[in-house]
């Protein structure tokens, strides 16, 4: 059983890792988003293996289900897909910096923190057999309006916030807006009415 | 299915901030519904009304201690002081937005409300005491100026900048939370009272740490890409060249000073135990901040970009008095804050009257020989200029005299010494403007507008630069007042 | 679960992928491009905060419930970061992030 769930999680997370890579790499910005897809599939299905079930759904519906097929609007809208001739990637040294960087906060910071870290981890509760005991939905939903419920109140201002600004910034109307005029413009205008009232008054 | 047990809350203690977002959702839609189209500035005199408003219902509380929401939100004296600085940043740069928004042909109803939201953020962001809701409050504010930076839209600079704001703001984000990840790995816990009781129980050796110190470390960063430490702070002269300048006003002070705050809260309650690894880390940050903040600036022949620069090397000395860490470092910290964000309005609503409509060069050679057709206005901008650059008897040399010797008390000696080189430095690029004023000839036809709210805003933050660098004592015991009960 | 795979291997999962996202914000170029970056690096985190519920604390719903703030987060400044980059798209007519740098210097 255990030989099963490690190969399980082995093939996860090579899904999650594979398209990851993918995403940063691909040039073409829709094949980019598509293996974004495939990475957010892959982050549902490991915590499907980790037993939280409810927060899988989440991850499918919010991240697949919605910003996923923002994104993909929002690059039919900006339309600048295969970029041939357009390099995907910044070029020279600000590459190999970006490389350096990553590479190091995961070799230099991340694996020994975790390595080295004594986890205390907890036996399972629970008799043997037996499914564990595990916090799940019922308590999230408890959690939401007795420990949690200032948080969620503000999530809620947040997304409203989010919300009246995505429009505000997008709104369609907004391009049509006049454009202001300098005060050399003006006082132009204002000698060129002048101008064109006095022959009227001869 | 047992009952649901909601436990009791204290919305008491909620007062100031449920003032803030009740009337900002009431506005929105009175917005909409009630007020027409070209009649927007009311929208805004209700956000002033609001805010102050807000800043009332906070007076009875002064005596009020007490924490709710399971030990996750606090009202204490310190988060009461930064409720009214906050609320009056907020308040000065609506005014000042009043007639800046139509005269720019950017005026939209949202942007009242908006504002209001932020200032809600930053209620939140000094008043929270569990890392989760500290998140939410930083990005509240975040998220609300991102879409206030993009506002003066006919203007593609704006747009810029609101992208790379956002773009680095997301980044922090990513950055913040990673942190947080770990730190809950390693204590347990996200609450700034469990961190601390976690850390006091161990016997402090770094090898066991290290999660902990990697996941405060991430934090750390964090905080210093939103209050633009250096190196953090490349994003400070593009985001406040392009943000409408009311926003660039309102950013300056009001997001780093709630962010300060709440990196004085984390560090001083939860993470006292490690404080000899963030020490020195901190005092390396502070050091090179205010020496390219300040030497960034002397270059600048834009003034948006000057004061962009200024506020960077402001928030160094600000984070003196974080650093200290006593009680004679915060009190400096809240004076200091309050010293900072009139001066700073000030200096930007002067900006803002010498703004040339649908222009977008901020030189500094407009405000040559301003003392020759404006006499008050410059005499004004000088003030502001004396204050940041401090010299007595302004507030600001009083700001920067008590955070020097806070540090100096605190023994951070040779921080205090950085710092005063450094304001000697800064000098020069302050008092050029002064000599430009009072001493050139104007250069080019420069009409300055000014309207009841911007010299409201001039007005108010002049006499008080004033008045703090004159009387000092009410303010300085107010602060001291404040943290009568700091971390409790 | 917690008997199969140690916590370790789930860490360096979500470090990876979080350390890719690093690399795809810091560099792409198209804006987009960078959002998936910086969406890649919040779901890693995610992934953290779901393994140390599991393996920690199970009994206790904290991780999961900052998880759901997270993703909530997320969604906020996605959908204002791609409003941005639509409104941009309309006035630049591109959304490579090095041509929209008129601001430097």
């Amino acid at each position: 059983m255990t030989l099963v769930i490690q190969l399980i999680f082995g093939l996860v997370a090579a899904l999650i890792i594979g398209a990851a890579m993918m995403v940063v790499l691909v040039r073409n910005v829709i094949h980019a988003a598509l293996w974004l897809i495939a990475c957010f599939f892959g982050v549902g299905a490991l915590y499907l293996l980790l037993q939280a079930e409810f927060l899988a759904v989440v991850q499918v519906l919010i991240y697949v289900g919605a910003i996923s097929i923002l994104i993909l609007f929002a690059i039919m809208l900006t339309r600048q897909v295969t970029g041939e001739g357009v390099r995907q990637l910044v070029g020279g040294w600000r590459l190999w910096l970006t490389v350096a960087i990553s590479a190091l906060l995961f070799a230099v910071v991340i694996v020994p923190t975790v390595a080295s870290q004594q986890w205390n981890v907890p036996p399972p509760l629970g008799p043997e057999g037996a499914p564990e005991p595990l916090a799940g939905p019922a308590e999230l939903g408890r959690g939401f309006v007795s420990e949690f419920l200032l948080q969620f109140e503000v999530a809620g201002v947040l997304l409203t916030v989010a919300l009246i600004g995505a429009i505000v910034v997008a709104y369609e109307e907004r391009a049509r807006r006049r454009r202001v005029l300098t005060l050399a413009e003006e006082h132009e205008l204002r000698k060129r009415a002048a101008a064109s009232d006095q022959p009227a008054g001869d | 299915m047992e009952p649901l047990q909601i436990p009791p809350v204290n919305l008491i203690l909620l007062a100031p901030l449920l003032t803030v977002v009740g009337w900002a959702s009431a506005l929105l839609l009175v917005d909409v519904f009630l007020i027409p189209e070209g009649k927007k500035k009311l929208t805004g005199y209700l956000a002033i009304a609001g805010l102050l408003v807000a800043g009332l219902v906070g007076l009875p509380l002064w005596n009020v201690s007490g924490s709710t929401f399971s030990g996750m939100l606090v009202l204490d004296r310190y988060s009461l002081s930064l409720t009214w600085i906050f609320v009056i940043v907020g308040a000065l740069s609506i005014a000042m937005a009043l007639d800046y928004l139509p005269r720019h042909g950017i005026e939209q109803g949202e942007f009242y409300p908006l504002i209001m939201f932020a200032v809600a953020g930053m209620i939140l962001l000094a008043q929270g005491t569990d890392l989760i809701v500290l998140f939410l409050g930083i990005e509240a504010l975040s998220i609300t100026l991102y879409i206030l930076t993009g506002f003066a839209y006919p203007r593609l600079t704006s747009e810029e900048a609101a992208m790379k704001y956002l773009v680095l703001g997301a980044f922090a984000a990513g950055f913040f939370v990673y942190g947080i990840a770990l730190v809950y790995g390693a204590t347990g816990t996200t609450s700034l009272a469990g961190i601390a009781e976690f850390l006091g129980r161990q016997t402090l050796v770094a090898e066991d740490q290290t999660l902990l110190l990697a996941g405060a470390g991430m934090v750390l960063i964090a905080f210093s890409f939103k209050t633009a430490l250096v190196p953090f702070h490349m994003w400070t002269p593009d985001v406040y060249e392009g943000s409408p300048t009311p926003v660039a006003a309102f950013m300056s002070v009001g997001t780093k000073g709630a962010a300060l705050a709440a990196l004085l809260r984390v560090l001083a309650f939860a993470f006292e135990g490690v404080q000899a690894y963030w020490l020195p880390v901190l005092a390396a940050l502070a050091a090179i901040t205010m020496v390219v903040g300040n030497l960034g600036a002397l270059g600048q022949t834009n003034v948006k970009r000057m004061l962009a620069y200024s506020s960077i090397g402001h928030a160094g000395y600000i984070l003196l008095g974080i650093m200290v860490a006593s009680e004679r470092g915060a009190e400096a910290f809240l004076f200091y804050l309050l010293a900072y964000a009139l001066t700073n309005l000030g200096a930007f609503g002067v900006v803002i009257a010498l703004e040339q409509q649908g222009e977008s060069v901020w030189s500094i050679e407009d405000f040559a020989g301003l003392y020759q057709r404006r006499p008050m206005l410059a005499v004004a901008m000088a003030l502001f200029m004396f204050s940041l650059a401090g010299v007595p008897p302004t507030a600001g040399f009083m700001a920067k005299f008590f955070i020097f010797t806070a540090a100096y008390e605190g023994g951070l000696g040779w921080l205090a010494l950085v710092g005063v080189i450094t304001s000697a430095i800064a000098a020069y690029f302050y008092l050029r403007v002064v000599v430009k004023m009072f001493m050139q000839e104007p250069a080019r036809e420069v009409q300055p507008e000014l309207n009841r709210g911007l010299n409201a805003d001039i007005i108010i933050a002049g006499v008080a630069t004033l008045l703090i660098g004159l009387v000092p004592t009410p303010f300085i015991f107010l602060a001291q007042q404040s943290l009568v009960a700091l971390g409790g | 679960m917690t008997n199969a795979i140690p916590l370790e291997a789930v860490l360096v999962v979500a470090g990876a992928l979080f350390c890719i996202g690093l690399f795809g914000a810091l560099s792409r170029r198209n804006m987009v491009g960078i959002l998936m970056g910086v969406e890649l690096m919040l779901n890693a985190v995610n992934i953290n905060l779901v393994a140390f519920w599991r393996y920690l604390e199970p009994r206790f719903i904290t991780g999961q419930t900052f998880a759901l703030f997270v993703i909530a987060v997320a969604a906020a400044e996605a959908a204002v970061g791609l409003a941005m980059i639509i409104a941009i798209y309309r006035s630049w007519q591109t959304v490579n992030a090095d041509s929209v740098d008129s601001l430097r210097g």
